[in-house]
């Protein structure tokens, strides 16, 4: 009888070796996963380092606030670079009031029904929806149908609508991160629904929000479909201005230069490219981690 | 709560304006990229045939030796076309070379053709003959009809005479949505033959042998043998500018434009799904790392340093793969492949597959991570090893979400455009089934064919809106994918019971 007992119960050596094998092998797994993150990490990093240090050579105070010269095989990079930045702060400008309060209807006034599960999932569609897309529509519209010709400020709508749905998502998943005793605290003070949201529900919600708008603002910035056919201009010896007109005008700006610029065939010379490319990155990774310094201050001072 | 105050008012109704234009702007993009899209139906398709007079007995070129046997190169070819966009036409206001004369083709060539711009031949004008004729752009549901004149020299002394006839230049008659027929209308006096009709689309190019008339002075060039070419319209232009779409070449630039989107659409599809191939097992291990395994501590270095790739632009990312990784391919692959151009697809395919990495993982942690923790507790309590955890529980519970990481992963490679223009080298042409020959040669897909060609398109032309086309398609399936997406990363499987 022991013998069949010892057929069907495995002896405790058996046993415990099965275990270490277990062990072994979920060990083994383990490292396996560790060294695929850590080799996404280090070929993020050596790209981004790779970036830098081609890029640094061009880098200096003259390269960002002069022109370019002789026909682009010298000179500076200053006027894309201010187009860039004027596209941002005016994409920011549009979105910022839409976006904002769009979060607030999502989260707060649109209940839960069939049609806004359908308002929902076709903002997240939105955000998921190429570049290139917007940058058609904003030629079909603002600037065929509005302003007749590419100009600074259809480009900064047509980013403006880039840059929406992620704003409308993040707003949203900030205010549903404030916790629901601050609300009824709020109503139990008499407050309206207005009320509780401004003066209780935003002001929580600030740095989440702010998190969300700087990002996406600073994504669309980078990106270079929608500009393609709506604001960008490739080289002009225009005199810059700062005045109304300014928005009616194309603009100079990095992505497009670095597109317009591959079109065109190997006018500029590669330093000035990567110059031109770290300083775009550069750009956009500045305001990601103002971002995230605002976040992590935001976080620290959080009372819940 | 207190519903609502009179003066909060303003502000409500700014928050429901707002809603309401986040809606307005999905069906705004659908009804501007649809409205401008029509600009594709409005395309003229144009079709034109060469013909010219030839001996039966072609004679070696004097200079190269070789029977010139291509009318379009033939100086004396006449060409029949029409609907060439931008073009006004000879019956408009173009000026067309005239008919030669029998002095200019004495020494030089025996044979003579040649057309009018009239309806009847009883309104034949002497005055107005021209060699070539070309009509005005026109409607696909509107046909035409083109006289062809065509006379032999006193030089010529063979008894008969050929009429060799070709589709001009790129022409390619089996996508023409129009019925076009050749037919003797007139024979000479005293010369009979049997009545000819050919289908110009079924037969494109021949020669029809017929006995040989002299033009003796210049007024007889018109009375030798008179051709009609009747073009009568077969599809209305919707549905041939729908199946010109569908078909697999894209040549929107030729004098006959094509515009089959197929191979773009084959070419974007297939590099998504190569970039998915490599991003979705490295991404969703390293996501499991993240949610799984690794320390809190380790996971605030990893995270900030894998969002920071998203938030490089992409053209940035574009020449970085074109001077960095296009010269690596070419050097590791030349010899094995015969690679000869870092602008290819697998070059595509691979920085495309970087730019997945932080979609995925993001995407891919966030689906772990809703799994619950009791989920976990009750595998640890059955003592299951943190693979077996993996493996069998967390990974079958965050199915759904692992769905909706590869298709919202799909839809953003689909969707890439510097990335694709900077590397896939800009060609056009259908995949290969060889997949060697795929992987090296260059190709193209949708969103680098709208950013590459908009920038010198004629505006509200066929071209401009075929590009819509293209755009439209590629909205709607990233549209889909992602509302698919969206409803599988909401499934909870555990919440169903």
């Amino acid at each position: 009888m022991a013998s069949v007992i010892g057929d069907r119960i495995p002896s405790r050596a058996k046993l415990a070796a099965r275990d270490a094998r277990r062990k072994l092998n979920s060990r083994l797994f383990e490292v396996w996963l560790w060294s695929m993150g850590v080799l996404i990490t280090l070929a993020i990093l050596a790209v981004i380092v790779t970036i830098v240090i081609k890029g640094l050579p061009a880098m200096n105070w003259e390269f960002l606030s002069t022109g370019p010269k002789e026909g682009m095989k010298e000179g500076g990079i200053w006027p894309m670079l201010r187009g860039s930045i004027l596209l941002m702060i005016g994409t920011l400008l549009i979105v910022l009031p839409v976006g904002v309060f769009g979060g607030v209807f999502l989260a707060e006034y649109a209940g839960t029904s069939r049609l806004v599960t359908l308002v929902r999932a076709c903002v997240v569609a939105l955000a998921g929806t190429p570049s290139v897309i917007y940058g058609l529509f904003g030629l079909a519209v603002f600037v065929l149908l509005i302003t007749k010709h590419t100009s600074l400020i259809a480009g900064c709508l047509t980013l403006a609508m880039f840059a929406l749905p992620v704003i409308v998502l993040t707003t949203e998943s900030a205010i549903k991160a404030v916790p629901e005793s601050f609300v009824e605290a709020g109503v139990s003070l008499g407050m309206s629904k207005w009320q509780v949201i401004r003066k209780v529900i935003l002001p929580a919600a600030l740095p989440g929000i702010v998190t969300g708008l700087v990002l996406s603002t600073g994504r669309a910035a980078g990106e270079a479909p929608p500009i393609l056919f709506t604001a960008g201009i490739y080289y002009s010896t225009a005199k810059l201005t700062f005045d109304l007109e300014m928005f009616k005008k194309p603009v100079a700006n990095l992505p497009y230069h670095l597109a317009e610029g591959y079109r065109q065939g190997s006018v500029i010379p590669e330093k000035i490219i990567w110059g031109t490319c770290l300083t775009l990155m550069l750009l956009v990774l500045l305001i990601n981690l103002a971002a995230i310094i605002v976040r992590a201050r935001a976080r620290k001072r959080q009372v819940w | 709560m207190k519903r609502l105050k009179l003066r909060d008012l303003p502000a409500v109704a700014l928050v429901y304006l707002s809603g309401a234009l986040v809606v307005l702007v999905i069906v705004a993009i659908f009804y501007y990229l649809a409205h401008e899209a029509r600009y594709a139906f409005d395309r003229p398709f144009p079709y034109g045939y060469r013909f010219s007079l030839q001996s039966p007995i072609l004679e070696p070129d004097p200079y190269t030796g070789q029977v010139l046997d291509d009318l379009t190169v033939d100086p004396n070819a006449t060409l029949l076309a029409a609907n060439f966009e931008g073009d006004d036409g000879i019956d408009e206001k173009e000026e067309g070379a005239p008919m030669a004369t029998l002095e200019e083709l004495e020494g030089y060539h025996p044979f003579g053709t040649g057309s009018a711009v009239i309806d009847s031949l009883d309104d034949l004008n002497p005055q107005e003959l021209f060699r070539d004729n070309w009509k005005q752009a026109k409607d696909a549901t509107k046909g035409d009809r083109f006289i062809l004149f065509a006379f032999a020299t006193q030089e010529y002394t063979q008894p008969t005479m050929k009429l060799a006839f070709q589709p001009d230049a790129a022409f390619s008659p089996k996508d023409c949505p129009f019925d076009i027929k050749l037919r003797v209308i007139r024979t000479p006096n005293g010369i009979e033959v049997e009545p000819v009709e050919i289908d110009l689309i079924q037969n494109p190019s021949g020669k029809i042998e017929l006995p040989t008339w002299i033009a003796k002075s210049d007024e007889e060039r018109t009375n030798g043998y008179v051709f009609e070419m009747v073009v009568t319209p077969k599809k209305s232009n919707f549905t041939a500018t729908i199946a010109g779409f569908f078909k697999t070449d894209w040549a929107p630039t030729l004098q006959y434009p094509r515009y089959g989107f197929v191979p773009l659409l084959l070419s974007t599809m297939l590099m998504a799904l190569l970039a998915l191939a490599i991003a979705v097992p490295i991404g969703l291990a390293c996501s499991t790392y993240l949610a799984e395994i690794a320390p809190a501590r380790i996971r605030e270095w990893l995270k900030p340093i894998i969002e920071m790739l998203a938030s490089i632009p992409t053209v940035v990312l574009g020449y970085f793969g074109l001077m960095i990784v296009a010269p690596s391919v070419v050097k590791v692959f030349s010899q094995a492949i015969g690679m000869t151009s870092g602008r290819s697809f697998l070059t595509a395919s691979l920085v495309l597959a970087f730019l997945l990495l932080p979609t995925v993982i993001s995407i891919g942690e966030d689906a772990l991570r809703a799994v619950p923790s009791s989920f976990r507790d009750g595998a640890s309590a059955l003592g299951f090893t943190a693979k077996e955890t993996i493996k069998k529980v967390v990974l079958p519970a965050a199915r759904a979400g692992v769905v909706a990481t590869v298709l919202l992963g799909f839809a953003r490679a689909i969707g890439e455009t510097m990335i694709i223009w900077i590397l896939s080298g800009g060609t056009a042409v259908m995949p290969s089934i060889d997949p060697v020959k795929t992987l090296a040669g260059p190709t193209r897909g949708m969103t680098d064919t709208i950013a590459i060609e908009m920038g010198n398109v004629e505006f509200e032309g066929p071209h401009y809106g075929h590009l819509f086309m293209i755009g439209l398609t590629l909205f709607l399936i990233t549209l889909a994918i992602n509302l698919i997406g969206y409803a599988y990363g909401r499934k909870r499987k555990w919440l169903a019971s």
